[in-house]
């Protein structure tokens, strides 16, 4: 029997070529996309699950609360971990990561490293980093120790072993390779090339590890089995009061400890020295997944139950030979269960064939070739899972007819029926249009992110990168003058960063309107005096710095106009000369500039000041003609080569950096266009699929009709009229819940493009265009038909 | 074999009830040949479709072989029908992507007959059709004859006590149409009980008895000698 109802399935599948293909094509494409966002969302979620102690592991947190903000860290201070594991004996084991860059020398050979992190033993015996070479218990013991990756070992040192090489740190501190580990996986929130023992950084820094206010490194803490985190957690308010210097109190720095697991890290937005991934896009991928292959199932159902009078004669005659309706349902389930496979595997070649795109659009290797996940096995059920659910209403409708009726031939398509398959179809064309509109507004959304003025001049400025190299600033002046001497450069400065690229956050205190001296948070660049018209920003009130004012240098700041505003001032002026104290400086604002973007716009311009600091400089900025650019900048490689022969030549331009920081929008945005053609695609498979269906059943009236006179243009519209009906419907109810998605998606941005009205005409008319195209096909053909033909069908 | 008794059918619209069967009451016995006749619309078909089991009658009574079967349900009227009654349509009704042997085969497949007995039974009653030869055919490939010889065949093929025929010659030509008839007779002296609705008074006459039928009562019956 199962052979009977195998072959009929093929015969049946290869006589209605059209329709096979529309339902294979458009379940394939919805398996192929469900499929990959599948195994991304795995592996989104499988982030750092590898570490055998994994969820034993948390993280330290810290909420630094100020008069302006809450700053929400996934960073904390050096001596909090160790304090917390001698403190708590649920506490099995600490460890820090201090991130850096390195300039490494190897054999004559300059690597700028800036996947590098000053670590600690302890590392090793909370998270699975598995040693190729070299003990993992001493390892990182003794200073100016160093373990390498395996890329990075291979790098420096070929094939040859490399414990007990000897590398040059920074220039001056030669350091021994004590080991050698696996790479460590994509999936993981630990990132780095080089492990630099702890004990280096107490050398190197003297104190850095005693700083409770400094926060830099990244704390993780091992519990010990079945400890019960929020208890622990509601101990640190009181170990904080224990431990806190009366310094820093009076500082007035204010914070709370928090610590959350491994994979909640992940998932947190708070600012952290890791990769983050965002739990939200998760779940608005997996609904799209699963709306893509809803409507997939959905054309599934419609053409199969609107191509029902064609099969109705069959199931009469079966029934009259003496087919049970169980043996017709399990009959029609096969058929749909077979499409399925054949789809499951054109969809297993299609996700095969776009892993390496999709991997790019996903911005990282989710996966090298999806054989080798077991799951794909697991996925072969889910969609033969999706055969019978999509198969199980054709299968029922179809079963249940009455052989009497049907090859009596009276049997006729019920409204019923009409009624359901056009709610799948506006069902379809909703998801799609939200989707349509959800991508025009994302872009629209970046495209005004990008456009915006920053309140700084960001075009033809090139960022150098010297790493802090001390000998650099020790001569800053005169590179920088060297600079100024190559052709096309109109200006150079040094400053600790560019906007767009982070900066420093300083405790601080400035006297408010009040008259009081008010803590709050700030954000930082130290520069030189030639930054602020470098950048051409816009001072408002007072001055910018001056080499005319000996006092600038270590007792003046600049301010920004959102710092007046926290600090309770109307007028600009105002805060002009008013008091501040800062990391061990103190003295008067002379300046304040007008709020310029150093952030992504999707964050509000917060509090910041300028100070002068040569020393803390990593960065030249140079401005340079807008013309030969390429020549310019390989002028100024070769003066970089005469004047820092010691580091890479390494440049980026100010407003390709800037624009970064839009990337995890800028693929949110690149995977919701390509899931809104999809949507669309397989929608309109099904529009074309119904709309030729529909024409072949009117094919006598249509004949009847231009017998008696009714022009091509006529019958075609009023064929593409019904379908275009249901796609109006659809627009009416996509665009509120559009609306309601895409403005929760918006209030993550401090500065909204605001969903606008022509993305909703855009949106239908996109839609419409595209059904009327689809449908209009089918309608003009039945429309030119010859008239004589259809009638004599009959 | 088949006693009906004051069966009733209507059929409903929103505005109209038609009266299909009017308190209807015939007795055919086991091994007769028996045909039905009657205008358009007399419920010869309806007749025939609640004899088969295809349709549920809406009062009276219907006794197959002594068993009140007028309330079964869908199920045990699907295994009465499949073990005990064959059918032949005017319009064949074959399914068109089945072979002429896969048609065949159909009802010993819903029967549960093993395939190797189900090529015997299959090859025997094709060759008694004289159709062997067309068996690998579509039947969009053979004449209208051939296809009701197909039909036949498939009817007989699980030996049916009944076979309830409808129309069985109306898309055949005269000599097609005898071949026909011929066959349904040779399987009537073989014992099988035959009802068969017709319009041809020549097809009639191939019967034992001819019950008329007007209005969805019996108006007269005929026996032939």
């Amino acid at each position: 029997m199962i052979k009977n109802y195998f072959k009929i399935a093929v015969r049946n599948l290869l006589k209605n070529k059209g329709f096979s293909l529309i339902n294979i094509i458009g379940l394939a494409v919805g398996m192929t996309a469900c499929f990959l966002i599948f195994i991304y969302v795995k592996f989104e979620l499988s982030y750092d699950t590898f570490h055998e102690k994994a969820d034993q592991i948390y993280r330290l947190n810290v909420d630094i609360k100020s008069s302006n903000n809450v700053m929400k860290l996934g960073i904390s201070s050096a001596p909090m971990g160790p304090a917390i594991k001698a403190d708590f004996p649920e506490v099995l084991e600490s460890t820090r990561l201090f991130p850096t860059g390195f300039l490494i020398k190897s054999n004559d050979r300059l690597f700028q490293e800036n996947s590098a992190c000053f670590a600690e033993p302890s590392l090793f015996k909370m998270f699975t980093l598995p040693f190729l070479k070299g003990d993992a218990a001493t390892a990182l013991k003794n200073p100016f120790s160093i373990v390498l990756n395996q890329t990075t070992a291979k790098k420096y040192f070929g094939s040859a072993n490399p414990i007990g090489k000897v590398l040059l740190v920074d220039g001056k501190h030669p350091s021994t390779v004590t080991g050698v580990v696996k790479d460590i996986p994509v999936n993981s929130q630990l990132k780095f090339d080089i492990l630099y023992s702890i004990s280096s950084l107490d050398a190197m820094y003297k104190g850095r590890l005693d700083q409770w206010g400094n926060f830099g490194n990244s704390t993780y803490l091992l519990l010990a089995k079945g400890t019960n985190a929020r208890q622990l957690q509601a101990k640190f308010p009181a170990f904080l009061k224990r431990h806190i210097s009366e310094a820093d109190r009076k500082l007035g720095l204010d914070y709370d400890l928090f610590i959350e697991s491994l994979k909640e890290a992940y998932m947190d937005k708070r600012q952290s020295n890791s990769e983050n991934g965002n739990i939200v896009n998760i779940y608005v991928f997996s609904a799209i997944a699963l709306f893509i292959l809803l409507i997939a199932a959905i054309n599934f159902i419609n053409l199969t139950t609107a191509r029902a009078a064609e099969r109705a004669k069959e199931v009469g005659i079966r029934k009259v030979v003496g087919a049970a309706r169980s043996q017709l349902t399990i009959q029609f389930l096969g058929e749909s269960v077979i499409l399925c496979l054949v789809s499951f595997i054109v969809a297993m070649v299609l996700a095969a064939l776009l892993l390496p795109s999709f991997n790019q659009l996903a911005g990282k290797l989710v996966s090298q070739n999806i054989f080798t996940h077991g799951y794909i096995f697991a996925i072969l059920p889910v969609s033969l899972l999706i055969g019978l659910a999509a198969g199980a209403y054709p299968a029922l409708t179809l079963s249940g007819f009455k052989p009497v009726m049907v090859l009596k031939g009276k049997f006729s398509t019920s409204a019923k029926g009409t009624l359901l398959r056009e709610g799948l179809v506006i069902f379809q064309f909703t998801i799609s249009i939200i989707l349509i509109v959800g991508t025009l507004v994302v872009y629209n959304q970046l495209n005004y992110m990008r456009s915006q003025p920053l309140g700084f001049e960001k075009n033809q400025l090139l960022t150098l990168d010297f790493g802090g190299d001390e000998n650099v600033i020790k001569s800053c002046e005169s590179i920088k003058n060297e600079f100024r001497s190559v052709p096309n450069i109109l200006s150079v400065s040094a400053s600790s960063g560019s906007p767009g690229n982070g900066n420093a956050n300083a405790h601080s205190e400035i006297e408010n309107r009040q008259g009081t001296m008010q803590p709050l948070n700030l954000n930082m660049y130290d520069v030189d005096y030639d930054f602020i018209p470098a950048y051409k920003m816009n001072v408002i009130a007072g001055r910018s710095f001056s080499t005319s004012y000996p006092t600038d240098s270590t007792k003046a700041i600049v301010v920004n106009e959102a710092t007046v505003k926290a600090l309770g001032y109307v007028s600009p002026k105002d805060i002009i000369g008013k008091n501040f104290s800062q990391w061990g400086r103190e003295g008067k604002i002379i300046g304040v500039v007008k709020d310029f973007h150093y952030h992504s716009l999707a964050q509000e311009v917060e509090p910041l000041n300028f100070r002068i600091n040569i020393a803390n400089a990593g960065m030249f900025t140079l401005k340079i003609a807008a013309h030969d650019i390429p020549a310019t900048i390989a002028s100024i490689a070769r003066k970089w080569k005469v004047l820092i022969p010691q580091r890479p030549f390494n440049y980026a331009f100010v407003d390709d950096s800037f624009n970064k920081q839009y990337s995890s929008e800028e693929r949110f945005g690149t995977l919701f266009f390509y899931f809104a053609v999809l949507a669309i695609f397989i929608s309109c498979l099904g529009l074309l699929g119904l709309a030729s269906y529909s024409t072949i059943q009117r094919t006598r009236e249509i004949g009847i009709r231009k017998v008696l006179g009714a022009g091509i243009f006529g019958i075609a519209n009023m064929l593409s009229k019904e379908f275009l009906k249901l796609v109006m419907i659809a627009t009416i109810i996509a665009f509120p819940l559009a609306w309601l998605g895409m403005n929760k998606w918006m209030q993550d941005f401090a500065y909204k493009a605001g969903i606008q009205w022509w993305v909703f005409v855009i949106a239908a008319m996109l839609a419409l265009i595209i059904a009327v195209a689809t449908v209009s096909f089918q309608a003009l053909k039945a429309a030119l038909a010859n008239p004589v033909k259809s009638l004599r069908s009959e | 074999m088949i006693k009906i008794t004051e069966l009733q059918k209507y059929y409903r619209t929103e505005e109209v009830e038609t009266i299909a069967l009017n308190k209807l009451s015939i007795e055919v016995k086991e091994g007769e040949f028996v045909a039905i006749m009657g205008p358009s619309g007399c419920g010869k078909s309806t007749l025939l479709n609640i004899l088969g089991l295809l349709d549920d009658p809406d009062g009276g009574s219907y006794l197959f072989n002594s068993i009140e079967v007028a309330a079964f349900n869908e199920r045990k009227r699907a295994d009465l029908r499949k073990h005990n009654i064959g059918f032949v349509f005017q319009s064949f009704n074959l399914i068109d992507e089945l072979t002429v042997f896969e048609n065949v085969e159909l009802p010993l497949i819903y029967t549960g007959v093993p395939s190797s007995e189900r090529v015997t039974r299959v090859e025997k009653v094709l060759d008694k059709m004289q159709i062997m030869h067309r068996r690998n055919h579509y039947p969009q490939q053979l004449s209208g004859g051939q296809q009701q010889r197909v039909a036949v065949a498939r009817a007989v093929v699980n030996n049916p006590k009944l076979i309830l025929a409808d129309e069985p010659t109306g898309n055949l030509d005269s000599s097609n149409g005898n071949e026909v008839m011929e066959l349904l007779t040779d399987l009537n002296e073989q014992g099988t009980t035959i009802i068969m609705v017709t319009h041809s008074e020549h097809d009639a006459r191939y019967s034992h008895r001819i019950i008329r039928l007007l209005d969805g009562q019996t108006v007269m019956e005929n026996i032939m000698i």
